[in-house]
């Protein structure tokens, strides 16, 4: 891997940023939205279950962010032309796209602090956390899953100009069988297959061990089980990303399709 | 006793033969060092329409590109400068043929990256850079990408903004740079790595005659520092001014080759004629083109005349006939000329 690589995408990315205004909604304002809509549908309940909503809140908002960080990495290279001297140059773009990623993780997680923070004082929920260190790590942790799903995603982006409908049908899909929105074992039994299959479900899972006193889990019988699958199904998921990467770079050289937006 | 016939070498074998030191064959039989070569260079791509025929952007071209030379690539739109570009800077893999540069073979996928380190490629327009970005910026991170060492990157990056007479609006924000600004920025963007090879996609294109003037005098800058370049260009002129060699390009295939003088010379016994009448003489020049079959192109000038240019394959015998053609419009001026560039390009071209 190239680390200068890597490290001067996650620069051009915090500039990019920093320098953009459209971001203000993934990363300000959806994370409010989805708050405010978890606080409101459980608004007569107290307990943990509010902070279970408000954890789904905060995942639901990083998934967003992070989707939408994914997405418009390679769509905007690709809509600036600079996609084609990003591919001339020696880097790999997979490099790049790990510098990228790691900064869209990183607000990702900004994002799901804020989420906390708008429902601790805006909404004055009581939020008292179990761990908070152990919570602080499983979330970081199912950040990076989040942001090894988005790196799998760009590869859509460097495939074709049309792998924003491939990131538009995989938005609710993951709110759904990741455990986010409901437990996982509230799904149908097909669907809770396909959320044992996904790193971020085991992250929401031991998020919930963290947060939650006295939680059981719905997914793994410990909490270092959780740990270890979404480690080793985000690893999973990087290394399927690297290889389908270094395929759609030679594929867009073989199509010529490099400079189509 | 008769010797056993000797074994032919299959295609392939012959295929792999011919795929190594192509450079050096050439170098061989011609005694110069080649930063390009390639045979038979073919790229085609599929019909959208089922059923439909493959087309060839690029049909079996050859070409061979001494070090350190301008080397031009002229053609109409469509005609496969940029498809050939593309290949030559491995950002598109042929169908067929063989192509070396900096005496690597450029789709063996072990060279890729090396060769990449070598060369750039700049292309017209205003796409191509993070508008969010600073000049500077722009130039920072494309450093990293060529992985240039951190302690030359500041004075390198200084040299090439004062090169491209940047300095100045380097920490201004590309989306307010002005077009020509742009252009120039491409072009520091494309010289981080010092490449030895420098491919040039129509580079003043859409640009004024002034930000067009200073980017030939660059490319002349950087070719007598030793840079090969690839010029793609609609401008005769500026082919004129930079190529030492050149290719003309029609419908994929070459239909010119070589110095300025030499693509001339493939119109020779040609002569260009041109006419200032007071009227517009379209009906006679119709007639030009349909029963003389000439080459006749009319254009309305400010001063309320009309310039035609004809292109005559006989001056002697078709001056005459001509005159007399033009004379109801009310001639102005005439006079013959010796062919351009541009007369034997669209010479070459029509027949191509």
């Amino acid at each position: 891997m190239n680390l200068r690589a890597v490290k001067a995408s996650f620069k051009q990315q915090a500039i990019q940023f920093a320098a953009d205004p459209q971001w203000i909604i993934p990363s300000i304002v959806s994370p409010f939205l989805f708050t405010m809509v978890m606080l409101y549908i459980y608004q007569d309940v107290t307990g943990p279950i509010v902070l279970q909503a408000v954890l789904g809140g905060g995942v639901l908002g990083m998934w967003a962010n992070t989707l939408f960080a994914s997405s418009f990495t390679i769509s905007y290279d690709r809509m600036n032309g600079t996609f084609e001297s990003m591919i001339l140059s020696p880097t790999k773009v997979f490099d790049v796209l790990i510098g990228r990623s790691i900064w869209n993780a990183f607000i990702g997680l900004v994002n799901a602090l804020l989420v906390f923070f708008i429902a601790e004082l805006i909404f004055q929920t009581d939020i008292t956390l179990a761990n908070p260190i152990g919570f602080f790590l499983t979330l970081t942790l199912t950040l990076m899953s989040l942001a090894s799903f988005g790196m799998l995603i760009s590869t859509a982006f460097v495939f074709s100009r049309m792998g924003r409908f491939f990131s538009s049908v995989a938005e609710y899909p993951i709110y759904m069988v990741s455990g986010a929105l409901v437990p996982v074992s509230a799904l149908p039994q097909g669907l809770q297959y396909v959320s044992f299959a996904l790193a971020p479900s085991w992250g929401v899972d031991a998020i919930k061990y963290t947060a939650l006193e006295g939680y059981g889990g719905t997914m793994g019988v410990s909490l270092l089980t959780d740990i270890a699958m979404l480690a080793v199904l985000s690893a999973a998921v990087l290394v399927m990303a690297y290889y389908i990467m270094n395929g759609a770079e030679s594929a867009i050289l073989s199509a010529g399709s490099a400079e189509r937006y | 006793m008769r010797c056993p016939p000797a074994s032919r070498p299959s295609d392939t074998v012959r295929r792999i033969q011919n795929r190594f030191n192509l450079n050096e064959r050439f170098a061989a039989v011609t005694g110069m060092e080649y930063a390009i070569v390639a045979e038979d260079l073919t790229r085609t791509y599929k019909s959208f329409v089922p059923g439909s025929p493959v087309k060839a952007a690029v049909d079996g071209i050859s070409l061979a590109v001494r070090r350190g030379e301008i080397y031009g690539i002229l053609g109409p739109n469509g005609a496969g400068k940029t498809t050939t570009i593309k290949m030559l800077s491995t950002l598109l893999t042929p169908t067929s043929g063989l192509a070396e540069v900096l005496g690597l073979n450029v789709y063996d996928k072990k060279n890729i990256r090396t060769l990449r380190k070598r060369i750039n490629v700049v292309s017209g327009g205003e796409r191509g850079l993070y508008y969010r970005l600073s000049g500077r910026q722009n130039l920072e991170f494309f450093a990293e990408l060529y992985g240039i060492p951190k302690k030359e990157q500041k004075t390198r990056i200084d040299e090439l903004l004062s090169l491209v007479e940047l300095t100045e609006a380097a920490d201004i924000k590309v989306e307010n740079y002005s077009r020509g600004m742009k252009q120039r920025i491409h072009i520091a963007r494309s010289l981080i790595n010092s490449p030895e090879i420098l491919f040039l996609d129509e580079p003043t294109i859409g640009l004024d005659p002034e930000i067009s003037q200073g980017i030939r005098s660059l490319i002349k800058k950087l070719s007598d520092g030793g840079t090969t370049i690839i010029l793609t260009t609609h401008y005769m002129f500026e082919a004129e001014e930079l190529c030492d060699n050149m290719i003309i390009l029609s419908h994929g295939t070459i239909v010119g080759k070589g110095t300025v003088e030499d693509i001339k010379s493939t119109i020779s016994g040609v002569s260009s004629m041109r006419i200032v009448t007071e009227k517009d003489p379209s009906d006679a020049a119709a007639v030009m083109i349909c029963q003389k079959k000439l080459d006749v192109s009319t254009s309305r000038l400010l001063n309320e005349k009309y310039l035609t240019k004809i292109i005559m394959n006989n001056a002697e015998e078709e001056f005459a006939v001509i005159e007399e053609s033009f004379r109801p419009y009310k001639i102005i001026s005439i006079g013959v000329e010796e062919p351009t560039l541009e007369d034997a390009y669209l010479t070459l071209v029509s027949e191509g």
